[in-house]
């Protein structure tokens, strides 16, 4: 387990490489796709559990992301980056993946089942000291750390996935932009009133 | 008034979106207005935590199982080869097949093999052969549809007679050679015939040497059919218009 926006981590692949990659999918060279498959992976996985905040629901859901991906790799034009195109199947499949989930009150389960204290920190004082004054001496507990995903689950999907692609992934308005098919203006509107609901959310915790 | 308008700014400042005389201002106003500085120390914290949240590692099997389902998925591919089309395409062609198919079903001959095999089209009957067994299988066409099968005539001087030769031959030779022979309507009459045949292409000639042998045979048009589809044919589907002397007006009936 490591820390960092991934999306920076990502960007480190050469695109030439990444590329030639791509052209050999696309003649359905399946090894080609397990090395692209590779270096997304770990990116779209996190973005799927922050969007379900379930590992397991995650898993299933990055794989169908990846098989719908290989599916659809011919219909792959290069116009955008592949990066971008993949976090586009990501989102719709998402989409579906909560429409589907929240009609079987699956979010509302896992709500009730976060019931200790421990998964409670805002009943427990002493987790208060989880966030030092200073953003350099903060420690993000685990519990800080399912206070926040539980927040994220309370959240819409739109605004939830904004606040995961830009804050938690680190993704530019640029590449919201183009994921998403917003313009700039409202990618930036939607995401400050995401950071401003997670505010309010957590407004015990930020005293 | 004032602090609404730092207010808006905060977000672009967390994403370093402001220009340096709009930072310098918004940081001079902090400095001063505690309201606005917890208001802005709790949008940075909230940032800064979803930034430091843990990044999953994916199970280790994942790469493993997408994987073997492509391998699953091609599998099934080799029974849908337009797998990699969008779904509405995929509709589209089902649903083009279907028009296609339908409208064959209504321009083929009903002599055509698969149509003839399926149940229920038409009244089938069998005609005995000289050992009880049929000896071939009459089928009527449903009415209304249009032949596009080539069409003999054999004129005869005396259809009576012709017509009882032709009856002979046919039903000694059907079992090895007719797969079908069916009339058409009810075309029977005093002086006049229709039949058609469904021939193997390795009997055709025999069967029109058997049909010289009645009366004059005219071919052109089995000829001319046979030189536009050159390709090599399991059966040639025909239609034989027996005509006494005389019945020029039923044979451009016949024909039409």
């Amino acid at each position: 387990m490591g820390t960092g926006p991934l999306a920076q981590q990502s960007r480190s692949f050469k695109h030439e490489e990444e590329q030639l990659l791509v052209d050999r999918c696309r003649q359905g060279d399946r090894d080609s796709f397990a090395q692209l498959m590779r270096l997304h992976q770990k990116q779209i996985y996190n973005f799927t559990y922050r969007m379900l905040g379930n590992e397991e629901e995650a898993e299933d859901l990055t794989q169908d992301i990846f098989v719908a991906a290989f599916r659809g790799i011919r219909r792959f034009r290069g116009e955008a980056k592949f990066s971008t195109w993949l976090y586009r199947i990501a989102l719709n499949q998402t989409r579906n993946r909560i429409k589907y989930l929240a009609r079987r009150d699956f979010f509302a389960r896992q709500s009730r089942r976060s019931g200790s204290t421990e998964e409670r920190p805002w009943e427990n004082p002493e987790l208060l000291a989880d966030i030092a004054p200073t953003p350099e001496q903060w420690t993000l507990t685990k519990s800080l750390a399912t206070q926040v995903q539980k927040c994220l689950n309370q959240m819409g999907p739109q605004a939830r996935q904004i606040l995961v692609l830009r804050d938690v992934q680190g993704f530019s308005y640029e590449e919201l932009s183009e994921m998403l098919s917003l313009n700039p203006g409202t990618v930036k509107s939607r995401l400050h009133r995401a950071r401003a609901a997670l505010q309010k959310c957590l407004a015990d915790k930020l005293e | 008034m004032e602090c609404r308008k730092y207010e808006s700014q905060f977000n672009d400042y967390l994403d370093g979106e402001l220009s340096l005389k709009e930072r310098e201002a918004l940081q001079f106003h902090l400095s001063k207005c505690l309201s606005c500085y917890r208001k802005w120390n709790s949008l940075q914290k909230t940032k800064e935590i979803l930034s430091r949240l843990p990044n999953m590692d994916p199970p280790a099997h994942l790469s493993a199982v997408v994987m073997a389902r492509l391998k699953e998925r091609r599998l099934h591919k080799s029974q849908w080869p337009f797998d990699y089309l969008p779904r509405w395409l995929q509709l589209g062609v089902g649903a083009a097949v279907l028009i296609i198919s339908l409208t064959l079903w209504q321009v083929l001959p009903p002599s055509f093999s698969f149509r003839s095999l399926l149940p229920g089209q038409g009244n089938n009957l069998n005609i005995s052969g000289p050992s009880g067994q049929p000896a071939a299988k009459f089928t009527t066409r449903r009415g209304g549809s249009q032949t596009t099968v080539p069409v003999m005539v054999l004129r005869v001087k005396d259809f009576s007679r012709a017509d009882r030769e032709l009856e002979s031959m046919l039903r000694s030779i059907s079992g090895s050679m007719l797969q079908e022979r069916e009339p058409t309507r009810s075309l029977n009459s005093s002086s006049a015939r229709l039949i058609d045949l469904k021939v193997p292409e390795q009997r055709f000639s025999h069967l029109l040497r058997e049909l010289h042998k009645i009366g004059h045979l005219d071919q052109s048009q089995v000829e001319l059919h046979r030189s536009a589809n050159p390709q090599k044919q399991k059966a040639i589907s025909l239609r034989i218009v027996v005509v006494g002397n005389g019945s020029d007006v039923e044979i451009h009936q016949l024909r039409k």
